[in-house]
């Protein structure tokens, strides 16, 4: 497929996903009217309300309307609080990005080397007490990670802040010790497969015949590992990488509610919650264009890394 | 569906972190903590970034407790539920119980100017207007603003286009706060509460300080900051470690395990919210007054108090407002009478009776009652099917549609749930549909009842009626849990709405 077919279908996928988004979110029973209006409003408030944000509107027209902002650049305003959407997303966008930041700064070089230990002695005591730790982190639900570790080293320990309360965006970078534990959950679920990918490929390049041919041919085991076994291991791991960022964006929503982080996760949780259309799809939009960029990188980087003659099937 | 498999996510896990909680034989240090620099950190779940300052619009709990720092009413609810002057010295109706005196104290609000009669007209004319949307303006569309006016800077003449010995009882509500007339922005608003505004950050911080001039006395904190944690596992973590000093809303779970702690205590207010099914009366199957009955008396109450509630909370007795004042306290209580809830499913023809139960994880305390009902229904030969609605939209979900929902409410002064939600015409959660010429009758004459004594007489009897007809089960009263630090003094068990709960002015840390 050309690079202009793969951009094409990725902006299609993009609006897929925002259309998808919209009709979801507008057959939600109720509206930003009865989430503004509260518990013990009257009809008529609500109306009224309903009225003001032009709620009654025809659905579709008013998710035209939104696209035809987007094609200029505005995200729309928000419904709940009436500034501008993309404000909003400014907002909130240093805290994921910093969480999502520092977790791909562990978890790569963390899933190469765990993947390459195992990998290269399938079968020993190394690998299985490594795949068995990485499977056991894995199985637990960031929630139930959370709390554990909450339990243990904030409340009864004391060595580590519970949640980020009163903190936000950049500002948390000047009180790391308020990341630890957030990075530490999304580091242990995204790990497992990661390192697995890696591992499996370094087990399969190990004795793939081309390694072999090179070992004939004397070149040194080092050599051998570094030009051809990494290259061919990674690529699928690549691939990996960019389901795990799919998959840390998903992680980040929990983790963002379990310590009180205020970054995109929670804001965009807060949105649906409130019905607010223009924030959701904001959200959206941002979320579906990240996963198909990081999809789309992946790609091309894993045809970089390996000469398509030389790729394990 | 058992009891068991109801269990939420949120209890179970609630339960892991107590246990991780006691793994550990010593008790920590308190993390990084909230710091002893005499500011109060306060956890409530927020509304995210749509928060807004406005006290007239508040819906929120955390609307309300930052209300109660910033601004004042005129009067303020005990824990029964009876007013008490704040800004008002004194009040009295005249004799038709139409045109109300007002007397104010002197007090100033936080920019030097003092508070006066026009204040208070301009705050209650706000709240009447529909554009506002306030969640207080039912209590205020009877008042005639032309007629009414300020008599003086401290007194204020309120007249009303029916008669209501009972309007004081508006002025302690939510989203009743006297703001300076002409106030139309709420960025930085300026109130005559015991602090003034210091920072805003919706949605995850506000800090307010303390105001030297305050009427009442210059409050102990010197700050209090209210922050946003809408996860209860991470208010109650957050407080275990040190990090806050007061965690609103915790579940019964979470309130046994800060009990075992050291460090933090509860403040368990007692009949703070009331648990009830909503039956609509105006549709089948219990528009046929033989099967509500039989429902009503189907139900077991003490299991779902002690099950449901963990047995932290009070009986119901299908009757709002236990503990308040107008309460008709000796109404027999309601007991499960299985043989003549049969009878009357027999009688009705709806010995094979199935209907959807509404709940919702909108309250801790809903999904295990919901399956708890089925189950004890179920032995009635009643097919109940619990449904989980969204919890956002759930109280206007239940409004128009379904048969049986579950819903519950805050303390209120008993007048004003029973004008609001069971009187004719009144539109705001009526969930069963009641509508009764005798119940109106009886409560409207109660409000033009200036003897208090008969009043109460007219107010018990119109409860009467509603118990039985009213299609609300009430099965009981959750306690209102709040989490505190052990260093956290001066701050009283209160229910929400009330004078003293979320009442930092006269809290102290050490």
């Amino acid at each position: 497929m050309s690079r202009v077919a793969r951009l094409a279908v990725a902006v299609l996928q993009i609006a897929a996903v925002l259309a998808a988004v919209f009709t979801l979110t507008a057959v939600l029973p109720g509206d930003t009217a009865i989430v503004i209006a509260g518990e013990h409003a009257t009809d008529e408030q609500v109306a009224a309300l309903r009225e003001r944000l032009q709620l009654d509107r025809p659905a579709h027209e008013r998710f035209l309307d939104w696209t035809g902002g987007l094609l200029h650049g505005d995200f729309g305003t928000s419904l709940l609080t009436g500034e501008p959407v993309a404000d909003q997303l400014a907002r909130g966008v240093a805290t994921t990005a910093l969480l999502t930041i520092l977790t791909l700064t562990l978890v790569i070089p963390l899933a190469l080397g765990i993947g390459m230990a195992s990998g290269m002695r399938q079968g020993s005591r190394t690998d299985r007490a490594l795949s068995s730790v990485a499977v056991l982190l894995n199985s637990v639900p960031e929630f139930a990670l959370g709390l554990l570790l909450i339990g243990l080293l904030c409340v009864q320990a004391g060595w580590l802040p519970a949640t980020a309360a009163g903190l936000s965006g950049w500002s948390l970078a000047s009180e790391p010790a308020v990341l630890v534990l957030p990075v530490a959950v999304l580091v242990s679920k995204q790990l497992c497969a990661l390192a697995r990918q890696v591992r499996i490929g370094v087990a399969e390049a190990t004795c793939a015949e081309y390694a072999i041919h090179a070992r004939l041919l004397g070149l040194p085991e080092r050599t051998v590992l570094a030009r051809h076994v990494l290259p061919n291991a990674v690529r699928p791991a690549v691939q990996q990488l960019a389901r795990t960022v799919d998959g840390l964006l998903g992680g980040v929503v929990v983790v963002e509610a379990l310590f009180a982080l205020p970054g995109l996760g929670s804001a965009f949780v807060d949105a649906v919650k409130a019905r607010d259309l223009p924030a959701v799809q904001g959200y959206a939009l941002v979320f579906a264009a990240t996963t198909v960029a990081i999809n789309l990188l992946a790609d091309l980087a894993a045809r970089r890394l390996v000469p398509q003659r030389e790729m394990v099937a | 569906m058992t009891v068991e498999s109801s269990w939420s996510r949120r209890r179970v896990l609630g339960t892991a972190l107590a246990a991780a909680a006691s793994i550990a034989a010593v008790p920590g240090c308190g993390g990084t903590g909230a710091g002893s620099d005499n500011r109060i950190r306060a956890a409530f779940p927020t509304g995210g970034s749509g928060e807004s300052l406005d006290p007239h619009i508040s819906s929120l709990f955390v609307d309300q407790a930052r209300a109660k720092a910033l601004f004042d009413t005129l009067v303020g609810y005990d824990s029964e539920m009876r007013s008490v002057p704040r800004l008002a010295v004194s009040w009295e109706p005249d004799p038709t119980g139409t045109r109300w005196l007002i007397r104010l104290r002197r007090a100033r609000f936080h920019d030097g100017r003092p508070v006066t009669a026009k204040d208070v007209l301009y705050s209650y004319r706000r709240i009447a207007e529909a554009a506002t949307a306030s969640p207080a303006r039912p209590y205020f569309t009877e008042v005639d603003f032309t007629a009414s006016r300020a008599r003086s800077a401290t007194e204020l003449e309120l007249v009303l286009r029916a008669p209501n010995f009972e309007f004081a009882s508006a002025w302690g509500a939510p989203g009743a706060e006297i703001i300076p007339a002409g106030t139309t922005k709420f960025r930085a608003p300026v109130g005559s509460g015991p602090f003034q505004l210091a920072s805003f950050q919706p949605g995850q911080s506000t800090v307010v300080k303390k105001f030297d001039g305050y009427w009442a006395g210059a409050p102990n904190p010197a700050e209090v900051e209210f922050v946003s944690i809408n996860e209860e596992a991470a208010r109650v973590s957050a407080l275990l470690s040190g990090q806050v000093h007061y965690a609103n809303d915790v579940s019964a779970n979470s309130a046994s395990q800060l009990h075992r702690e050291q460090r933090t205590g509860v403040l368990a207010a007692k009949h703070g919210t009331m648990q009830a099914v909503a039956f609509k009366i105006d549709r089948r199957p219990f528009s046929d007054p033989r099967v509500l009955r039989a429902v009503l008396l189907g139900v077991d109450r003490q299991q779902l108090l002690d099950v449901a509630l963990s047995g932290q909370g009070q009986l119901g007795n299908d009757l709002f407002g236990k503990g308040l004042k107008y309460y008709p306290d000796a109404l027999p209580q309601r007991r499960r009478d299985v043989d003549r809830a049969r009878s009357l499913l027999r009688e009705a023809g709806a010995e094979r009776l199935t209907f959807e139960l509404n709940t919702s994880a909108v309250d801790p305390y809903f999904e295990s009652a919901a399956s708890l009902i089925a189950e004890q229904l179920g032995e009635l030969g009643i097919r109940v099917s619990p449904r989980v609605g969204p919890s956002e939209t759930y109280f206007s979900d239940i409004e128009s549609s379904g048969v049986a929902g579950h819903t519950r409410t805050s303390s209120l002064p008993i007048a004003t749930f029973l004008g609001q939600r069971m009187r004719g015409g009144a539109d705001i959660n009526n969930y069963t549909g009641y509508q009764s010429d005798g119940f109106d009758s009886l409560f409207d004459r109660a409000l033009r009842t200036q003897d208090e004594s008969r009043r109460a007489e007219l107010l018990a009897d119109a409860q009467r009626l509603i118990r039985d007809d009213s299609g609300m089960l009430v099965w009981g009263f959750s306690n209102w849990n709040v989490g505190i630090s052990s260093e956290l003094r001066g701050m009283r068990a209160a229910p929400p709405n009330s004078l003293h709960w979320a009442r930092f002015d006269h809290a102290s840390l050490g």
